[in-house]
């Protein structure tokens, strides 16, 4: 989980070196973070998310 | 230029390119000190108050620093578009963390919620106002030309006095995430791991409500200092380099 914040570190040093890449990889990262959600989603509600 | 040009409504309101893109740096770096005292507050509570955060605190604050990225590429990049709707997708999965925590608490109607509460709502809620309010806002960004066209380079090709500022507040949220995780790390070992094993932590932990001292906001200003030496270091390499190229 705290892998999350390891990209956000790196997406901020490559947004300083110009990596052109790293707006993928932020996406990446927010598709990982949706994921994460999805697998903590351990107790039931009755609107059943 | 002919008379129905100079007296085009598109004339009337239009602000100088280079205005543009000064109020639309300064609304980039308002949002991100903004960000910064919202993660400051959330690390005062952890290490402050001694409240650890849940699994679905976690998904939102990684929802709020992908809010940074966005302004972070404006600033250093140039003005795109595509930097904010990066900001709005960061607050849709930011915002999906706090609706699923709202959910939880407000389907039972005995359920006092968890943590602290902040105006009469809780931190989840607060949350969900932030990134409806970014979602609002990147979109009204989206909506105005004017520093899309001036040909905004970023700071990082414009060796201005908005450098060096805006390189310490990168610098002071990055040193605020690797102190969290650095932390985190040494509590996960002493508390969580005991507290859930190495399985998924619940969702929905017990409520706590201690508020707590005002030592982690000293800490997060200090961090703040270190920030801003470093960028002034970072500034005065850029700018020996620039000189002798």
């Amino acid at each position: 989980m705290l892998l999350m914040f390891v990209v956000w570190l790196v997406v901020f040093i490559g947004i300083f070196r110009g990596w052109r890449w790293v707006p993928l990889l932020a996406l990446a990262n927010l598709a990982y973070t949706l994921l994460v959600l999805r697998i903590h989603m351990t107790d039931p509600i009755p609107l059943n998310f | 230029m002919t008379t129905s040009q100079a007296t085009s409504p598109a004339s009337r309101w239009s602000m100088a390119p280079d205005r543009a893109v000064l109020l639309s740096r300064l609304i980039n770096i308002a949002a991100l000190l903004g960000l910064i005292g919202v993660l400051a507050g959330s690390l005062h509570l952890q290490f402050g108050a001694g409240e650890q955060p849940c699994p679905l605190c976690i998904v939102q604050r990684s929802g709020m620093i992908g809010l940074a990225v966005g302004p972070i590429m404006n600033l250093l990049w140039g003005m795109k578009a595509r930097h904010y709707a990066l900001s709005i997708l960061a607050a849709v999965a930011g915002g999906a963390g706090s609706t699923r925590q709202i959910l939880l608490h407000i389907a039972d109607p005995n359920d006092p919620g968890y943590g602290p509460e902040v105006f009469g709502w809780h931190l989840y809620t607060w949350a969900l106002v932030t990134f409806v309010i970014a979602i609002v806002g990147c979109a009204l960004l989206i909506m105005w030309q004017a520093p899309f066209e001036a040909g905004d380079r970023g700071v990082l090709r414009d060796a201005g006095p908005m450098r060096p500022i805006v390189t310490g507040l990168v610098v002071w949220l990055s040193l605020v995430v690797v102190i969290w995780v650095t932390i985190d790390l040494a509590v996960i070992g002493l508390s969580v791991i005991p507290e859930c094993g190495l399985g998924e932590c619940p969702d929905d932990p017990e409520n706590t409500n201690s508020l707590g001292n005002l030592g982690g906001w000293f800490a997060v200003l200090a961090v703040g200092v270190v920030a801003a030496v470093i960028a002034a270091i970072i500034e005065r390499r850029w700018k020996a380099r620039e000189a002798s190229s």
